[in-house]
């Protein structure tokens, strides 16, 4: 009974994830060329992966940091002994 | 854990040359491939590199574990700063507070990029290296 269920559900996933990639999909190019012909004027940066993260998207930066900060304070609660060391 | 002599020249050869890259991946982020959080993720791989050959013992007298936590929680505090100085001279939040210069320069052209990538380097290395300091301290020797 198990078995069936779990055929049945990994057929219905595929059916979808079938019809996700089937049919035509219009290449994004806007947003590239946007960024190659602006992205040095804009932020300054030759590097057009740091033009993205530290100029459009430097907001994602901030959370990535906040991320690690996070993950390092759990580390250590988890991990020191109670903060005597 | 059993070290051989390979293991620890390799190190402490390899190290410095790790820093090094992680150093240039960083202060070059803006102009050629690299970035703060790449570079110093390759500059705790150098601490990590010596934590596995030296021991972490001897690694953090050369990394004490509250200097880099300092370095982590500072390193946040001033990318905080120059995400709200934006804020104050009316950019908006993480603005580009200095304005790019036009002319391409050897240094840096973006210098709020290039201070930025500073700034996460310093967090990121202080942070990766702190977390895996920590795990190997608690079963390491």
């Amino acid at each position: 009974m198990r078995r069936v269920v779990e055929i049945i559900a990994v057929l219905v996933v595929s059916l979808i994830l079938a019809l996700a990639l089937s049919g035509e999909h219009p290449r994004q190019t806007e947003t590239k060329e946007a960024i190659v012909e602006n992205g040095l004027a804009d932020t300054g940066a030759r590097n057009l992966v740091t033009s993205v993260y530290l100029g459009y998207r430097a907001f994602d930066t901030f959370g990535e940091t906040i991320v690690l900060l996070v993950s390092v304070s759990g580390v250590i609660y988890f991990l020191s002994k109670g903060g005597k060391s | 854990m059993r070290k051989t002599d390979v293991v620890d020249v390799a190190a402490r050869k390899l190290a410095p040359y790790m820093f090094l890259f992680g150093l240039y991946l960083v202060s070059y982020g803006d102009i050629s491939p690299g970035g703060g959080f790449q570079g110093g993720v390759v500059v705790a791989s150098g601490v990590i590199l010596l934590a596995m050959a030296k021991g972490s013992r001897a690694v953090a007298a050369y990394f004490p574990l509250h200097s880099l936590s300092l370095a982590e929680t500072v390193g946040f505090a001033l990318i905080l700063a120059a995400a709200i100085a934006g804020l104050l001279m009316g950019a908006g939040f993480l603005a580009d507070i200095v304005a790019p210069t036009g002319a391409l320069r050897s240094i840096t052209n973006a210098p709020f990029a290039f201070v930025m990538n500073i700034l996460i380097g310093l967090k990121v290395g202080a942070g990766v290296s702190l977390i895996c300091l920590t795990l190997f301290g608690e079963s390491g020797p």
